[in-house]
């Protein structure tokens, strides 16, 4: 459920798409060659 | 927005509907959405095809369950201009996605019909689906939280697959434009423009990826552009607001959770967001239909392939993947992820989950190590009880719960056991649309 290696980055409940697009720019973040 | 060129902005006007009720005139007023009914019927029935058209109200907390659903539309109507919603299906074939466009919100159109096929087993037949406006089924779908009216066709038996979903679109589409030339004098609640805001070389440039199953040797195709059954092709860029507009169609035959409705497509969830977000968060370069269920592997490295080719042409830093349908067709979705990524177009794919009915099952069917970004919209393997109802709206009084000829039927009224989602119709949120999230176990 859990692979190893992959990051999978009573009202917790938070926009999936919010989620996404939070991730994307954390991926384009990690890219970056400072 | 420099990828995906529009001629100019959309704006889009918000008209919420707080009360949907049947009466004498047709007409929108301070919230409160008047249905003619023998008008709509009228209009519906223009197609001599059509035998028969009824129309119900159903509204959240009432003990109905919807059954032979077709499809869920958002009535919209463009004002102004030559342009109109659904091009190439019930208008012409103007560019769409600019100018302005009315939505009624805060109600569906859901189309039924009951309609057996000719193909009777396989991915081409006919499977509709089922809503709930009560209980478990509609804690699933966002349907279920506001008024529908559902607009019922009686078909003849023995139309072929490609006419009775061309039949049941072109009602449904002049019916939802119908109820949205209401709003014509009406002041908006809301006004939202889209595609005006320059692009920001500053900021990541992204895209959309959406992997469709299309059916190559049948219609309908599963997936219309500006009306053209998509059957073998590669991948296509459009333009977010041209979605908004209908100029992306479905399957009005196969309506199980896994496909999406026109009310998805006009809405989709991680286009919008990144369309709101365009000059701000993101550089917004567009979305790219591809093509998915090639059937050798090499064609499915071709079609990943391909989009990650249009997605650099398009110069994205960055991708949100997504997908509709179901089994081997997820592949070439892996497959795009890697594909992007060799190409230096970091990724996130947004995907269901399988997982099983205790949630310990492989969630996917396929992985490749640079999915390094992933985020889960929820779980299909869900054993589901729904209770009895109280009345039935729509095609079916009887169903069969298991799709496949000879199984075995049962009262729509009875209390229903589902092996999974699919058969509610929203009951897989394939894009990302709402908000949920899980505990970890």
């Amino acid at each position: 459920r859990i692979v190893k290696g992959v990051k999978i980055p009573v009202e917790l409940r938070k926009s999936i798409v919010e989620t996404a697009l939070k991730a994307l720019e954390e991926e384009v973040d990690e890219s970056t060659v400072f | 927005m420099s990828g995906a060129r529009n001629a100019g902005p959309l704006e889009l006007a918000e008209f919420p509907v707080r009360e949907l009720r049947f009466g004498g005139t047709l007409q929108y007023a301070g919230g409160a959405l008047e249905v003619a009914e023998a008008e709509l019927v009228e209009l519906a029935s223009r197609d001599p095809r059509i035998l028969e058209v009824g129309l119900d109200i159903v509204r959240p907390g009432e003990r109905v369950r919807v059954t032979g659903i077709r499809d869920v539309v958002e009535p919209r109507v463009k004002v102004g201009g030559h342009a109109q919603v659904f091009p190439g299906i019930t208008s012409p074939v103007v560019p769409v996605g600019r100018g302005r466009t009315h939505r009624l919100s805060g109600m569906t159109l859901i189309a039924t019909a009951a309609y057996e096929g000719t193909i009777r087993t396989g991915t081409t037949a006919q499977r509709s689906a089922i809503l709930d406006m009560w209980g478990p089924g509609a804690d699933l779908s966002g349907f279920s939280r506001v008024p529908g009216l559902v607009l019922n066709l009686r078909l003849p038996p023995d139309l072929i697959e490609a006419e009775a979903h061309q039949v049941i679109q072109a009602a449904e589409y002049r019916v939802a434009q119908r109820l949205a030339e209401t709003t014509a004098v009406a002041e908006p609640a809301a006004v939202e423009t889209f595609g005006a805001a320059p692009g920001n070389g500053n900021l990541p440039r992204a895209v959309v990826i959406v992997g469709c199953i299309t059916e190559s040797e049948h219609l309908p195709s599963g997936l219309g552009y500006y009306g053209l059954p998509v059957r073998e092709s590669l991948a296509t860029v459009v333009h977010p607001n041209e979605l908004m507009d209908g100029a992306v169609t479905g399957n009005t035959l196969k309506t199980i959770a896994y496909y999406p409705t026109t009310w998805d497509w006009q809405n989709q969830p991680l286009a919008m967001r990144l369309a709101r977000e365009h000059g701000r968060r993101v550089d917004f370069a567009g979305v790219i239909l591809q093509r998915i269920r090639f059937e050798a592997f090499r064609e499915k490295e071709v079609a990943a392939h391909n989009a990650s080719q249009v997605a650099r042409a398009l110069g994205a830093d960055a991708a949100l993947i997504t997908w509709l349908g179901s089994g081997n067709a997820f592949l070439e979705v892996m497959l795009t992820v890697r594909a992007c990524e060799e190409k230096g177009v970091r990724t996130v794919l947004v995907t269901y989950e399988y997982g099983g009915q205790e949630g310990t099952d492989s969630p996917l069917l396929f992985y490749d190590t640079h999915a390094d970004a992933v985020v889960s919209t929820g779980s299909r393997d869900r054993i589901l009880e729904l209770p009895p109802a109280d009345r039935v709206a729509g095609a079916y009084q009887e169903l069969q719960v298991l799709n496949y000829p000879g199984a075995p039927v049962v009262s729509a009224l009875d209390t229903l056991t589902l092996d999974a989602t699919d058969a509610i119709i929203g009951g897989t949120d394939l894009w990302g649309g709402r908000d949920w999230t899980c505990r970890a176990h």
